[in-house]
């Protein structure tokens, strides 16, 4: 791989994360917050993907694949997270009737 | 019979009253049919009555005898300087002046308390009344035969709060609340004096004296001129001085001598029996007395304190005499009488001749209390203190009006009534030491001149109320005699006024005044030729005071200044006290007013506004901080992404100039 293209894939992750911050800054549906958590999720486990690609195999003690195997366990975090997020949505749903944040500013029904 | 194995129950004596002030206190709402607790008040003071004067007697039959039995109260183990360290004790002491205490108080007490049954009959609150009375009794006979300074102490403070208490009876009214404030208070002053003065009596006889000295024997009073060291001989005589001093205050509070005096007339709030007891027996003599236990257990006085007692004493003798001339109030005239008799006694300690002032304390405190009772007489059956209401009142109340006589004729000094020997022994012995000390000529002037005003005010009194055919203020209740159990109290009074004085002609009673070594005595039969000249002047003066007294108020005359006399002036100078209590008013409203409000200023702007700025700015800044939490998931996450950002500024821009500038790695 080519100086040129990590450069590429780190503009794509940066472009992800400047995305998922917008996002998360400007939406009041909790979902699409959840969505853009997960966006910028992704940019973080991408640079795993990228620089596991990237650096030489076999170097130091840990194993060539440590970032890949980091990114699915990522993914897995990932997934446990959108699920206690869904839940959260549900929960307010049920209790404000409403899954816009900016009706549930108190930690209180 | 030997009475003196009674010397070892003399603490029996203050313990029968504290037994009625018991008694009283707990069951007294439940005696109603003994007037509240007043017959036994009357029971148990009449005990200790019988048992103070058996051993008073005993003490007459054996001449200065010291008869002192102690308990060690506890022991403070040694520190400091005091190797075998200090110990303190309550006891007894049976000695000649308080044989002759015990007779006053107890005699005086018991009849007051019997006089009281008649006279507070319609009061309310009688358990109190008789309770604190006891109390008082107690705490005053406590003081007598107390045989250590600290002891004695503590009863004086005692006889102040049950002062307090009995003065301010009639609390519902302000200006006897307020009264009963006046006296705790002023008499305040001179017990803190007194209380310094018994630290710079131990700090010079803590460790020097009998029995190794105070920290050893706990304060003890030790008698004869040797049982200390002599003033000036250890180089002490500053500190002794001191602490006379200090002590001589002590005894102006207690006995109203100027400058303190303010509160004796003041405490003519009290019921009139209260006024009889502080007036004869208790309060007030215990200023005297302790003066005079001065002179003998605490190692005399220094020059200087001597003449300071002199000139307070013959200066109060004067001055309060000045204004009893003047005054309206029945009571008052009678307040301001005693703080001029108290002048002569402290006069007479003041002139070297303790037991001589001791001696006018024992027949002053008979007559006394028979005109407070006389006065107390007619106030109960006219309900008024006004002289000028009153009249005629010799024809309702004979006997009242024979014993107010007789109390006016031994307080003028005419003999052969009790006043008369002892006063002029006051006068006798001042003038012994005016060759010695030619600067007691004035006091002695101003108390020879007393002697005249001490006439005239007392029968002026006697010629307003009971001369005349009627009495002025024609809506006053109908005057009547008293019930006997008023009357008993008085003529047995009247009696001791009329002999009191003669006692001192019995050989055994006489040996209480001579007894005392170290100490002159100028106690009759002692008289000598001079004392006749004397005595024939102020026999004199007090004549001319009751001719003057009789030409312008007997037989129902008043007599009006005339328009425009200079001497309306000095009569409201009198009547206003001279100012002092004005001055002391001021004192407070003004001078003590003004340091409290500074004291406020400073607490309130200062201390607390150096609280309250913390608080506001705490406030003011958690205020302005509390508006960032709007509870809105996107603020927070704005606020994470700014952290974040300042994180990177900060690292990426800011540390890398901060090293270049202090130049570090």
């Amino acid at each position: 791989m080519t100086t040129l293209a990590i450069t590429g894939f780190l503009a794509l992750s940066f472009a992800l994360f400047a995305i998922a911050i917008f996002g998360i800054l400007t939406r009041r549906n909790f979902i699409l917050l959840l969505v853009s958590l997960e966006i910028g999720m992704n940019a973080a486990i991408l640079n795993f993907v990228y620089f596991a690609a990237l650096a030489p195999a076999n170097t130091g003690s840990t194993s060539g694949l440590s970032g890949q195997s980091i990114a699915v366990v990522l993914i897995g975090f990932a997934a446990t997270e959108i699920a206690v997020g869904l839940a959260i949505v549900l929960a307010l749903n049920r209790s404000k009737g409403s899954i816009n944040v900016a009706d549930s500013t108190t930690l209180r029904s | 019979m030997d009475l003196s194995i009674l010397f070892g129950w003399a603490f029996l004596v203050p313990l029968l009253p504290a037994l009625a002030f018991v008694i009283i206190g707990i069951w007294g709402q439940r005696l109603g049919r003994l007037e509240h607790g007043g017959w036994i008040a009357v029971l148990l003071s009449g005990a200790a009555m019988v048992l103070g004067v058996l051993i008073a007697v005993g003490e007459m039959l054996s001449p200065n005898s010291y008869t002192d039995v102690s308990y060690t109260w506890f022991h403070v183990s040694a520190s400091g300087p005091f190797a075998n360290g200090v110990s303190f004790v309550v006891g007894t002491l049976v000695d000649p002046i308080s044989a002759l205490m015990l007779i006053v108080v107890t005699v005086v007490g018991f009849l007051v308390m019997l006089y009281s049954v008649g006279y507070m009959h319609h009061d309310e609150g009688l358990p109190r009344y008789y309770a604190l009375l006891s109390l008082f009794l107690t705490a005053m006979l406590g003081v007598v035969l107390a045989d250590n300074l600290l002891e004695f102490f503590l009863f004086w403070e005692l006889v102040g709060v049950c002062s307090y208490f009995l003065i301010g009876f009639y609390w519902r009214k302000p200006s006897a609340s307020s009264a009963a404030k006046e006296a705790f208070l002023v008499t305040r002053i001179g017990d803190v004096m007194f209380l310094l003065g018994i630290f710079i009596y131990f700090s010079v006889y803590a460790m020097t004296g009998p029995n190794g000295g105070w920290a050893a024997n706990g304060f003890l009073f030790v008698h004869g001129s040797t049982s200390f060291i002599p003033i000036g001989a250890s180089g002490n005589s500053t500190l002794l001085t001191v602490a006379g001093l200090m002590l001589l205050g002590g005894a102006a509070g207690k006995s109203a001598q100027f400058p303190l005096d303010v509160w004796l007339p003041d405490a003519m709030e009290g019921p009139t029996t209260v006024s009889a007891l502080i007036h004869a027996a208790t309060m007030v003599a215990a200023g005297v007395y302790l003066l005079v236990v001065g002179s003998i257990f605490l190692g005399g006085y220094t020059s200087i304190v001597l003449f300071a007692i002199v000139a307070v004493g013959g200066f109060t003798t004067f001055y309060a005499a000045t204004m009893a001339v003047v005054n309206t109030d029945i009571k008052r005239v009678i307040a301001y009488s005693t703080i001029s008799q108290l002048g002569y006694m402290v006069l007479a300690v003041g002139a070297g001749f303790a037991l001589v002032g001791l001696y006018h304390l024992f027949t002053h405190a008979f007559f006394k209390a028979l005109l407070f009772l006389a006065a107390g007489a007619i106030i109960h059956t006219i309900v008024t203190q006004d002289l000028f209401r009153m009249g005629g009142l010799a024809k309702k109340m004979r006997y009242t009006s024979i014993a107010f006589l007789i109390g006016a004729l031994a307080l003028s000094g005419i003999p052969p009534f009790a006043g008369f020997w002892s006063k002029d022994d006051v006068l006798a012995s001042v003038y012994s030491q005016l060759g010695a000390h030619p600067e007691y000529w004035p006091f002695f002037i101003l108390a020879f001149v007393t002697v005249f005003l001490t006439a005239y005010y007392i029968f002026r009194v006697y010629f307003l109320a009971f001369s005349g055919e009627r009495t002025r203020d024609a809506s006053l209740p109908e005057a009547h005699e008293v019930p006997w159990v008023m009357l008993v109290p008085m003529m047995v009074l009247a009696g001791f006024a009329v002999v009191a004085g003669l006692f001192v002609f019995v050989p055994s009673f006489g040996s209480l005044f001579t007894g005392v070594p170290g100490l002159a005595t100028n106690v009759p039969p002692s008289y000598g030729p001079t004392d006749l000249v004397l005595s024939a002047i102020s026999v004199t003066l007090a004549g001319a005071g009751i001719v003057l007294a009789w030409v312008l108020w007997g037989n129902g005359r008043v007599y009006e200044l005339p328009a425009g006399s200079p001497a309306h002036s000095i009569r409201n100078l009198l009547l206003a006290r001279y100012h002092v209590k004005a001055a002391y008013d001021w004192v407070g409203m003004v001078g003590m007013y003004t340091v409290a409000r500074a004291a406020d200023f400073f607490d309130r702007f200062v201390i607390d506004g150096a609280v309250k700025g913390f608080e506001r700015s705490f406030r003011s800044m958690s205020d302005s901080m509390r508006r960032i939490q709007t509870g809105l998931v996107s603020d927070y996450a704005a606020y994470v992404v700014a952290g974040i950002i300042a994180v990177f500024v900060l690292l990426l821009f800011v540390a890398p100039y901060l090293a270049s500038v202090f130049g570090g790695g």
